[in-house]
């Protein structure tokens, strides 16, 4: 394979000497092209104010459909005069707790393969447009994952199914309420022997109650639930370890070390908003001076974290130790690792590589000093033997009851008769499939999912379906590919728009709460299931609290129903639902020991499953908010691909100098390869991830939609469910290079925003050892030193250094810089009166600064300072802050095309970067010549950071000096301030931006015309921008402006907190909260007020808030700071925690 | 080669020379003028709506305070526009047949919201907040002049954002006590009361119980008051002519209005010209 790289430009700097970059984007950077060099150069790539086709446009518009609606209640003023033809609405009858302009919350809860995640949706006057997490919620604790955030999108889908279909022609719930009872009436004589319901997974106690309900008039029925990303090895290994089927609870924070085993735990996933807080609370390093108690954990308490993995994920980029190893080769080492810790009954390990070999020892070594304190959790797709092997681990190390706890079960039906169907869902569908064919099922409701798209391939379910003589109901929210197999369709109500219930991943019972009434008159499950039982019911509402007064009357709990009723209605939660703690005995199963060694073939292939970090299982594929999130470590948008390792590229002769055109690295042409699994054959895009397994292809599932799926979805990716068959859900082995996986002629262009916004070897995303920061803490201590080494400026003269940190927001230095004294007159050191005018107070200091370019008032202490610190130690690169960014702030959703030209609208990105690390953890320098050679060889040292970037609010603004127009100016509390109707489109300022995160709206993105559903969605705080306008990050502005409101509104309530100096009231800490910073599952992000210490009460300061303390921490750095912007973003450096033993391994 | 134009028209192309600076900066001027006018910014134009309803008739003469029909003035950006319920609370029992209120009725029978016509139109990428305005002591009088006196309503500002800047750079121009926002004829200069207070000597605390107000009357004289002692405590008296007693129970004495205005600034802790003046204080 010929490389083509110039290695010889001059021009680019790019010479054949130059050093590898210490932490690199991309397979470009890394190899430091000439294209690459050129590219980051330039703001905006050559072509991209330019409109170059207008057929594209078409295309990208049509592509851009749905979401992209997001239109303001706002129509274009043909008159000069602002007043003309507006209306006012008001109610006829106003409800009592509305207020136009307050907006509500309300707790509800969604829910993904069966478990609930809470949330509190805010309201405007009835229009549900914000999920935010419920904070008494186990499974959230106020955080989200993106998927809840972008569920609201999916409320306003112009795509969602809206009518009731016989045959596919709209008819009306009344005759299909008929057709459900004919249909039961039938069944009812046959004791249900052909009635089947097939369902998603399910922990709703309502939906139970009714099921069993009708199988008491129905007791031959069956009930199956699939998921495609099911769990049934995880199931299946519990019982092989206990014997019974059990609920897995893990508590990461007890954890002192975790292994993780292909498991992206971090991510997506059961209870994974909720594991990343626990995991990552043990990754904060507080050791600050002025750290409060609950900060954060000291250097002794830093958990390690080991991932074993053959896809790069969040997890692995966050642990101290990756190796990154084939699906079968994992099996072995958790084989050889039970063995090394000495588990009774551990089976036979296939072979395993040289350094896999020599993690086992150290790693085994570490869990068993850590004991109980040790977890390891495995990934779904980790066979049940496997499952079973780590239970047998924790048992043996004493872990459970510590790091991990079992409970009853909390899926419906695992502790019933029908356990084992509903512990695997693909087994069940099977049989399902087999009596459809024989023509053994009459009657088949299906309830949600799409199993005609996402079954199994070697089912040919979608074909049976079809050629079925049953009776065939579909409940779903699409009009798809499953519902136009089925006889009914009912289209179902969203989860705001019905009420329902279901349960955590520990079990916790939720009250889903609607916040709409059905806008097009959608039905749920429940009403479904209502009518076929003849139940009388109201509402909904009346089903749901069926159950829960029987559960009041059964516990016989003190109070009165109603009460209980409406407090778990506004909490969210029921009270002490979780599910019960469940004593298990190891009772390893004979099958474990005696499970053949997994084959591992050298020269083979081998081919994975995943669910899409963005899609999930595709049950998402039609909310672009989703789609054009960027793929957390690949960042790739619009598109799922075959992700492989360097090495893995070279061996199946594809392109490694992809051909990035047009745009700043959005578009990139990579090959195509056909993949053959059995007959199946799908061709699919390339796509290289340093860091991946070699001979692994990774391929996610939810994409390659061709029909009924949306005006999103449709020609998106490519359907991995083609190749995934019952043998091989998870993984396929045996694809031989060149023939099974082959590369074609074809080319095809993905979206990626990996080099968009680069910003050069400057040391971005820093991060030290534990070993390190030891070394250092006793300077911290004695005050001798602010900073660790690993986190300070670059190399820099010392008195550079320390004026460098002095002009850093919040870090000691800066505050010793602002320090005031004050004079006899009452005045501080640094303010004066100016005469004739009242109370116009600001700062000036004495100490001019130098490289100072813009006027030197600062902000007074009067003024509240807003900033904000991000802790890359606890940042999982899971871009859920990306999604409520959006959800909030109104950005717009731009498609495929648009993205491929380097335009992408996100207002915080999140950098994901790769280093090659030596001996010692650091980056290793490696000349260009080796480069490739280099890269292909240390899969297993690539490292992966993660770092998020919003506007960094600086004191000192770049941007701001640029504009002709005044259109960014700063505010006095130190925000730099967008003033979108003074903004004329030069992009002066983001030319002028080192952090590159101003965005600009090239064409009318916002759509003010159509008039969809979607533009419902829209933030009313929010302005929507137009054509021509820049954009970017404003710290959830409205969000401050509406508490500064409140909290001045106030100011002659004794009850609201006020600073005695200034008379001013106290907006308290943690009352604002950003949107990215309120969704982060891991809490990586503070914000807050830096004077927040100066506040008075009753004679002494109100303590600092918890940004303040983030940035006296000696990890603070700022991002670029060596350029004297003085942002108000900045960063916490990573501490790793790495096993001295695993040196080099 | 003759001369093209004859020596006569020395004074007219001089004239014409200073003509063209004239000209450009009138047309400037007359822009501006344009831009500011009422033709343009829809200044004092009655804007037609469904119901004629009559501020004159229920603020003045009925006496019907501001809050009872824009009951969100106080905790949200909206004053909010009364539901057609409001409108019934009274019309249920009076002028039920009337024909002016016929759409009133049907809006209420059929649940039909009544479509009023925006008059004070702001841009959509302006955020106003009424409730801030009212809790820092900005009356309805300051944006809304006499709307009371208004049979139809119209929009008395301009509402560019030189206007807003105005205020927002001196608030003090437009502050009154919050006993009076509501109040559209209050005037800091008209005597309403007299007070006579009385204050201990040394904790200059005020006495509430011997408080004494009186209406105030043009007959009035000021009196020098001395001193009393009570019970061994020496009290100050002070008497004064108040323009109203501020909701917190301070008397407010008739003072010119930026006097008033810069009491006020400091009283209702109103933030600094150059918060007030943040481009994020209203673009958001």
């Amino acid at each position: 394979m010929a490389l083509e790289f110039d290695t010889t430009n001059e021009a680019t700097g790019a010479g054949p000497s130059t050093p590898a970059p210490e932490l690199w984007h991309g397979i470009d950077q890394w190899m430091g092209s000439p294209e690459f060099q050129k590219m980051m150069k330039d703001e905006f790539p050559e072509d991209a104010p330019e409109w170059l086709d207008p057929v594209t446009r078409r295309q990208a518009l049509k592509l851009m459909g749905a979401s992209i609606a997001l239109a303001g209640a706002i129509g274009c003023n043909p008159s000069l005069k602002p007043a003309s033809g507006r209306k006012i609405i008001p109610y006829v009858n106003k409800p009592e707790q509305i207020t136009p302009g307050v907006p509500l919350f309300f707790a509800t809860a969604m829910t993904i393969g069966g478990y609930a995640s809470g949330l509190l949706v805010k309201s405007h006057e009835g229009r549900p447009i914000k999920a935010e997490g419920n904070p008494s919620h186990p499974g959230s604790l106020g955080s989200t994952d993106l998927f809840a955030q972008a569920s609201v999108l999916g409320l306003y889908d112009p795509d969602r199914s809206k009518e009731v279909r016989f045959n596919g022609t709209t008819t009306t719930w009344e005759k299909a309420k008929s057709a459900l009872n004919t249909i039961i009436s039938a069944q009812k004589l046959k004791k249900g022997a052909g009635f089947r319901v097939l369902s998603e997974a399910s922990t709703s106690p309502t939906v139970a109650a009714l099921m069993a309900e009708l199988k008491l008039a129905l007791p031959e029925m069956k009930w199956l639930q699939y998921e495609p990303i099911g769990r049934e090895n995880a199931n299946k290994g519990i019982k092989l370890a206990f014997g019974e089927y059990a609920n897995a609870v893990y508590h990461f924070e007890k954890a002192d070390v975790i292994l993780s085993l292909e498991a992206d735990f971090l991510g997506t996933g059961v209870g994974g908003v909720r594991y990343a807080r626990d995991a990552m609370s043990r990754r904060k390093v507080r050791i600050g001076h002025d750290k409060k108690a609950g900060d954060g954990v000291t250097l002794n308490g830093l958990s390690r974290i080991y991932a074993v993995e053959s896809m790069t994920t969040g997890t692995g980029g966050v642990a101290d130790h990756r190796l990154p190893l084939k699906p079968t080769e994992i099996e072995s080492f958790l084989r050889e690792l039970a063995k090394e810790l000495g588990v009774a009954g551990a089976p036979a390990a296939g072979t395993l590589p040289a350094n896999a070999k020599a993690w086992i020892k150290p790693v085994a070594a570490d869990l068993k000093k850590a004991g109980a304190k040790a977890a390891i959790i495995a990934g779904d797709s980790l066979s049940a033997v496997a499952h079973a092997l780590v239970h047998a681990i924790h048992a043996k190390l004493g872990a459970i009851g510590t790091t991990i706890a079992f409970t009853e079960t909390v899926q419906t039906g695992l502790n019933g008769p029908d356990a084992d169907s509903i512990a695997d869902g693909a087994a069940a569908l099977k049989t399902l499939t087999e009596e459809l064919k024989g023509g053994k099922v009459e009657a088949l409701f299906v309830f949600g999912g799409n199993p005609a798209f996402n079954a199994p391939a070697d089912f040919a379910f979608a074909e049976v379906l079809k050629a079925s003589k049953a009776v065939k109901v579909h409940v779903g929210a699409y009009h798809d590919e499953t519902a136009v197999l089925c006889d009914w369709h009912i289209n179902e109500a969203h989860y705001l728009e019905a009420w329902g219930d279901a349960r955590s991943y520990e079990g916790t019972v939720s009250i889903q709460q609607p916040l709409i009434a059905p806008l097009h008159g959608g039905k749920s499950v429940l009403e479904v299931l209502a009518t076929v039982l003849n139940k009388a019911y109201q509402t909904t509402l009346g089903l749901v609290q069926e159950t829960y007064s029987n559960a009041f009357a059964a516990k016989k709990l003190a109070g009165t129903f109603d009460s209980y009723w409406h407090k778990s209605v506004e909490t969210g939660i029921v009270a002490d639902s979780a599910a019960a703690i469940k004593k298990v005995e190891l009772k390893l199963s004979d099958a474990v020991a005696k499970s053949p060694a997994p084959a591992t073939k050298a020269d083979e292939i081998e081919l994975q499953f995943r669910a899409d970090p963005t899609l999930f299982d595709g049950r998402f594929a039609n909310n672009g908010w989703l789609q054009e999130t960027p793929k957390p470590i690949t960042l790739l948008t619009w598109d799922n691909a075959a992700i492989v390792s360097p090495a893995t590229a070279e061996k199946l002769k594809c392109e490694i100098a992809f051909k990035w055109t047009a745009g700043e690295h959005g578009r990139s042409e990579v090959d195509m390869i056909e993949l053959k699994v059995g007959t199946q054959i799908l061709k699919v895009a390339v796509w290289i991830l340093p860091g991946h397994a070699d001979d692994v292809i990774t391929l996610h599932v939810g994409y390659g939609r061709e029909k009924n799926a949306g005006t999103v979805a449709t020609g998106t990716g490519f359907n991995a469910y083609k190749l995934r068959n019952s043998t091989g859900l998870w993984l396929v082995p045996g694809i031989k290079p060149l023939e099974s996986a082959k590369r074609t002629e074809e080319k095809y262009i993905l979206a990626c925003t990996q080099g968009q916004h680069a910003m050069e070897g400057r040391r971005p995303a820093r991060h030290g050892t534990l070993e390190q920061a030891r070394a250092e803490k006793k300077a911290i201590d004695n005050h001798t030193k602010h900073a660790f080494d690993f986190a300070d400026n670059p190399p820099a003269s010392a008195a550079e250094k320390g004026l460098m940190r002095s002009l850093l927001p919040g870090t000691p230095e800066e505050r010793e810089r602002l320090a005031i004294t004050y004079k006899d007159d009452g005045y501080k050191n640094n303010q004066h009166r100016h005469e004739g005018e009242e109370h116009q107070e600001h700062i000036h200091d004495a100490r001019l600064l130098p490289l100072t370019l813009v006027d030197d008032h600062k902000p007074n202490k009067l003024y509240r300072r807003w900033a904000m610190a991000i802790d890359l130690g606890a940042c999982t690169g899971c871009n859920a802050c990306i999604t409520a960014c959006v959800s909030e702030n109104n950005v717009p959703v731009i498609g495929k095309t648009e993205v491929t030209r380097g335009r992408i609208m996100h207002w915080i990105r999140l950098d994901r970067y790769f280093a090659i690390k030596d001996e010692v953890g650091g980056t290793k320098r490696i000349d260009d010549k080796d480069r490739w050679e280099a890269l292909k060889a240390s899969t297993a040292e690539v490292t992966t950071h993660f770092q998020p970037v919003n506007c960094q609010q600086c004191e000192k603004a770049p941007c701001e000096l640029v504009c002709p127009v005044g259109a960014t100016v700063h505010s006095a509390d130190g925000l730099n301030d967008m003033a979108y109707n003074r903004c004329v489109g030069t992009r002066y300022c983001a030319n002028n931006c080192p952090y590159k995160v101003r965005r600009f709206n090239f064409i009318q993105y916002a759509d003010y015309a159509t008039g969809t559903t979607t533009s419902l969605v829209n933030n009313p705080e929010v302005t929507i921008r137009t054509r021509g306008v820049m954009e970017k990050c404003t710290y959830c502005v409205q969000r401050i402006r509406n508490a500064e409101i409140e909290a001045e509104r106030e100011h002659d309530n004794p009850g609201r907190l006020k600073d005695e100096r200034s008379k001013r009231p106290i907006i308290k800490d943690g009352e604002i909260k950003t949107a990215c910073q309120s969704a982060c599952p891991s809490q990586a992000i503070a914000f807050g007020d830096l004077n927040y210490d100066q506040y008075e009460v009753g004679g002494k300061s109100i303590g600092f808030s918890e940004v303040s303390r983030w940035k006296l921490e000696p990890t603070h750095y700022g991002l670029l700071a060596e350029l004297n912007t003085m942002p108000r973003t900045t960063y916490l450096a990573a501490i790793k925690n790495p096993n001295p033993e695993l040196k080099g391994a | 080669m003759p001369q093209v134009f004859p020596k006569s028209m020395n004074p007219i192309s001089r004239i014409l020379l200073l003509a063209i600076p004239i000209f450009a900066s009138g047309g400037g001027v007359a822009l501006a003028a344009f831009f500011r006018s009422d033709y343009t910014t829809g200044r004092n134009e009655t804007v037609e709506q469904p119901i004629a309803f009559s501020h004159l008739h229920h603020v003045s003469q009925l006496g019907i305070d501001c809050r009872y029909c824009h009951t969100s003035v106080e905790n949200s950006a909206y004053a909010g526009i009364p539901p057609t319920k409001t409108c019934m609370n009274c019309h249920q029992q009076m002028w039920t047949g009337a024909d002016i209120l016929a759409p009133v009725r049907k809006s209420y029978l059929n649940d039909i919201p009544i479509e009023w016509n925006k008059v004070h139109n702001i841009p959509h990428y302006t955020y106003f907040n009424h409730s801030i305005h009212v809790a820092k002591g900005v009356g309805c009088v300051s944006c809304h002049e006499r709307i009371d006196q208004m049979p139809l309503v119209y929009q008395s500002k301009t509402l560019l954002m030189e206007w807003c800047l105005d205020c927002h750079r001196n608030p003090e121009k437009n502050l009154r006590p919050k006993s009076e926002i509501f109040n559209l004829p209050w005037s800091p200069k008209e005597p309403q009361f007299v007070v006579k207070q009385k204050f201990d000597s040394t904790t200059n605390a005020e006495s509430l119980k011997d408080r004494v107000v009186t209406p105030y009357t043009p007959e009035y004289e000021a009196k020098t008051l001395s001193d009393v002692v009570e019970n061994g405590k020496k009290y100050t008296v002070k008497e004064t002519v108040c323009s109203t007693i501020d909701s917190d129970g301070e008397p407010i004495a008739v003072t010119s209005q930026m006097e008033l205005g810069r009491m006020l600034k400091d009283k209702y802790v109103v933030r600094n010209k150059a918060t007030l003046t943040n481009c994020s204080i209203c673009h958001r």
